[in-house]
């Protein structure tokens, strides 16, 4: 990702000033004011899994934060992609190749790993790793199953190693911004009802050559090399478009909503790419929440025109947050009769960077979203790529001073158990009650 | 307020510097976070630095009072209390609003401090250029002289005692475009000071400017020209203040190869010309608004003249020779990158 020199000074201070122990101490919490000053240089990582997702994770590694030891990956072409990706994020020392995560974890010395594999793999390799020792950052959706969800989490507390899971809307200023100033400080009211949606117009699956013509990934469980680039389209590796899209959503609902949906009502279906995938390209499903509240969440792969939202609709306002880099806020008619605002606040969020924080001129006219004046928004992919700079900037401060992350797995496992019950309801076109997370005592 | 810094008090904090949210550094630490809506045909904004991300809802309530007063004081709207004045007030005094008189009379005491060249009765001049409807074009010298008698803030009687407004002669209007974003831009200013917020830049069209505080110096503000082909004419540091700025790059018309910018001098009846942009920092928003008017119109001398009669005001003029220069200072502003 590109951050000007400005950035990385700044990102770089700031962790300075963590791992110093001062002056943010106060700020770390009874544990580490005992503690005392922290030592100690950028987190040891390695990586598994450094597919599209694992390097765009790698991407948003700072090397200040973070020195990325050894990456492990069954496919060696996504290491060479790798490489390229951490030379041109700054990164001085080259990291160790590795086709078995198990063989890096044992060889290298290292504090924690950052897991971007196939969902069905989550489980055993993040429980794997956090019984050696290791703090985790684990893509979402926690596991393929309840039960892998919770042994995950079981084993974090346990072993009091850290364990985060890549919800990376928990790290973006804008649903931040939204969540503090908007809907925590009640500007919508009572709210009943949120849409989720993620359309697209395209096929998933994906098209690409084996590393070699020899290449045989059956000893990792995939029976040929299309299994394994596509493991998306298959049930026993994936759970689909709920565990890819819907589960990022519906932690923002339970976020939002501060409660677990209590059941699910599902439909849908392969309805346009009857190509022999195993998963719906095509899902509707309503999650009903503690008192009379309801997510409904739609994902289709036929047309594009909605894009990704989620809208909390309140008594008092509507709160939409679009494409994870901007918010539009529309307040309610304040009188019977009276229409409702017509010019919606936006909340947009931009790096601070060098720039100035405004550019001032004579006047300017604005289009009627507002667009003509602004003074420099952010673009979706430099919020995107801001989010998961912090969320690995974040978890390296977990590890390194003790602060607190964001979607541990007291948090994630309520959305991987909601989106894991409606696969389930999908398939059956059924309502069927969430069951909550087993307690911990 | 975290657990662990409860028990330290006020005192210990500031000397440990600053104090940090429980949360990790995050996305929001370094970013700002710009709350915006259209009002008045332009946007208006409320810039907010991450860590002051709570207070979104009140940005959203400040943003409310910008569509409020464009509700109040549009000319476009039949509705307004503007276009009421304009309907009535050349037929009997008419009564105002207290927020709408104490603009008119601060409108009123600047056209007389800046010798008539800001003046909020022109629109029949910028009507007869075309200005209004954004369709510029050079009228005849008979159109000029019959808006001309109809202009001037001489021609606006206020009563104070009735707060009553009355024009002396027909065909009187008002239009408040060169004061009204300012004006508004404080009034936002205002509610957001009222909710607790302690630093947030306001603006609106990029023209009228106000920091509510200022991090580390201020914020940083960037002051650029469609007509200047340079990345800035200046940076400023902007804490406690105001900026305004006016220009003629984006409406103009084109006459025997003269470029004619949209701000009329009143007491020619023709279009500014010799400054391409001037901006002032002054306490407030609408002061600075006004005043960056005038000295498009007014030029240099005019701005010296008032700098040496108001210490505390800069002004930053770029001429049609594509020079920068500053006039007077502020406690508000730093002017970072050196005036040309």
């Amino acid at each position: 990702m590109h951050l000007t020199p400005e950035e990385q000074a700044t990102g770089r201070r700031n962790f300075l000033r963590a791992i110093a122990g001062v002056p943010v101490v106060a700020g770390l919490g009874a544990a580490a004011l005992a503690r005392g000053p922290i030592t100690g240089g950028p987190v040891r990582v390695g990586y598994i899994g450094v597919g599209g997702e694992g390097r765009v994770l790698l991407g948003g590694t700072d090397p200040a934060y973070a020195r990325v030891v050894a990456m492990a990956d069954i496919n060696p072409a996504q290491l060479a992609l790798a490489d390229a990706v951490l030379e041109k994020g700054g990164h001085t020392t080259k990291a160790v190749h590795y086709a078995e995560w198990r063989e890096m974890i044992q060889k290298e010395s290292l504090e924690g790993v950052v897991i971007a594999t196939p969902l069905w793999s989550h489980a055993d390799i993040v429980v794997g790793c956090l019984e050696a020792g290791l703090h985790v950052l684990c893509e979402k959706m926690m596991a393929w199953d309840v039960a892998g969800a919770e042994r995950m989490r079981a084993t974090a507390r346990r072993t009091r190693k850290i364990l985060e899971i890549g919800y990376q809307r928990n790290y973006n200023a804008v649903y931040q911004a939204a969540w503090e100033g908007i809907v925590k400080a009640g500007v919508l009211g009572d709210v009943f009802l949120a849409r989720l949606a993620w359309h697209r117009n395209g096929n998933w699956r994906r098209h690409g050559e084996p590393p070699a013509a020899n290449y045989d990934p059956s000893a990792w469980g995939y029976p040929t090399w299309e299994h394994l680039l596509n493991w998306r389209l298959y049930k026993k590796y994936s759970r689909g478009l709920l565990a890819e899209l819907a589960s990022h959503q519906v932690n923002i609902s339970n976020w939002f909503f501060g409660a677990e949906p209590e059941a699910v009502i599902g439909t849908g279906g392969i309805y346009r790419f009857k190509d022999g995938r195993e998963v719906d390209d095509h899902i509707y499903a309503t999650f009903e929440y503690p008192g009379g509240r309801s997510a409904v969440f739609s994902t289709v792969e036929s047309n594009a025109f909605e894009r990704n939202y989620e809208i909390f609709y309140g008594t008092k306002a509507t709160l939409l947050l679009q494409g994870e880099s901007e918010a539009y806020l529309f307040d309610e008619a304040t009188a019977p009769g009276t229409p409702a605002a017509v010019a919606p606040t936006g909340v947009t969020v931009q790096p601070k960077g060098a720039g100035p924080a405004l550019t001032a001129s004579e006047s300017r006219a604005a289009d009627a979203a507002g667009r003509a004046a602004t003074s420099g928004g952010a673009t979706v992919n430099a919020d995107r790529l801001a989010a998961y700079k912090a969320e690995v900037s974040g978890f390296c401060s977990a590890v390194r001073a003790g602060t607190p992350l964001l979607c541990g797995p007291d948090r994630a496992i309520g959305s991987a158990i909601a989106c894991i019950t409606a696969v389930e309801a999908v398939a059956q076109k059924a309502r069927l009650p969430i069951p909550p997370p087993v307690a911990q005592s | 307020m975290p657990a662990s810094i409860m028990f330290l008090d006020r005192r210990t904090l500031l000397t440990r510097g600053p104090v940090v949210s429980r949360r990790p550094r995050t996305a929001t630490a370094d970013t700002w976070l710009r709350v915006h809506r259209v009002a008045m045909a332009c946007r208006f904004e409320v810039l907010l630095s991450g860590e002051d991300r709570r207070h979104t809802a009140a940005a959203h309530e400040a943003l409310g009072e910008a569509d409020r007063l464009d509700a109040a004081w549009s000319i476009f709207r039949d509705t307004s209390e503007v276009a009421a004045i304009n309907r009535h007030a050349a037929d009997h005094p008419v009564l105002a609003s207290p927020e709408l008189f104490a603009l008119l009379q601060r409108a009123d005491v600047l056209w007389r401090d800046t010798g008539g060249t800001f003046d909020i009765t022109t629109a029949p001049l910028s009507r007869c250029w075309g200005f209004l409807a954004r369709d510029g074009r050079v009228p005849d010298a008979d159109a000029i002289d019959r808006a001309r008698a109809c202009v001037g803030m001489d021609r606006v009687a206020l009563d104070a005692d009735a707060r009553t407004v009355r024009f002396t002669s027909p065909g009187v209007e008002l239009n408040l475009g060169a004061i009204g974003k300012g004006a508004a831009v404080d009034a936002m200013a205002a509610r957001l000071a009222a909710n607790g917020v302690r630093h947030a830049l306001v603006s609106a069209a990029g023209s009228s400017v106000r920091a509510v505080g200022g991090r580390d110096g201020g914020f940083a503000v960037d002051l650029t020209s469609p007509l200047v082909d340079r990345p800035r004419l200046a940076r400023l540091r902007l804490r406690h203040g105001a900026l305004g700025t006016s220009g003629n790059g984006l409406q103009h018309v084109v006459h025997d190869g003269r470029r004619y910018g949209h701000v009329i001098d009143p007491r020619t009846g023709w279009p500014a010309d010799g400054v391409v942009s001037a901006s002032v920092v002054a306490p407030d928003a609408a002061t600075a608004d006004a005043l960056s008017t005038a000295v498009l119109i007014g030029g240099r001398a005019l701005a010296e003249a008032w700098c040496a009669r108001h210490p505390g005001t800069l002004v930053i003029i770029t001429t049609e020779d594509r020079q920068t220069v500053c006039v007077g200072r502020s406690p508000a502003a730093i002017v970072e990158a050196p005036c040309t």
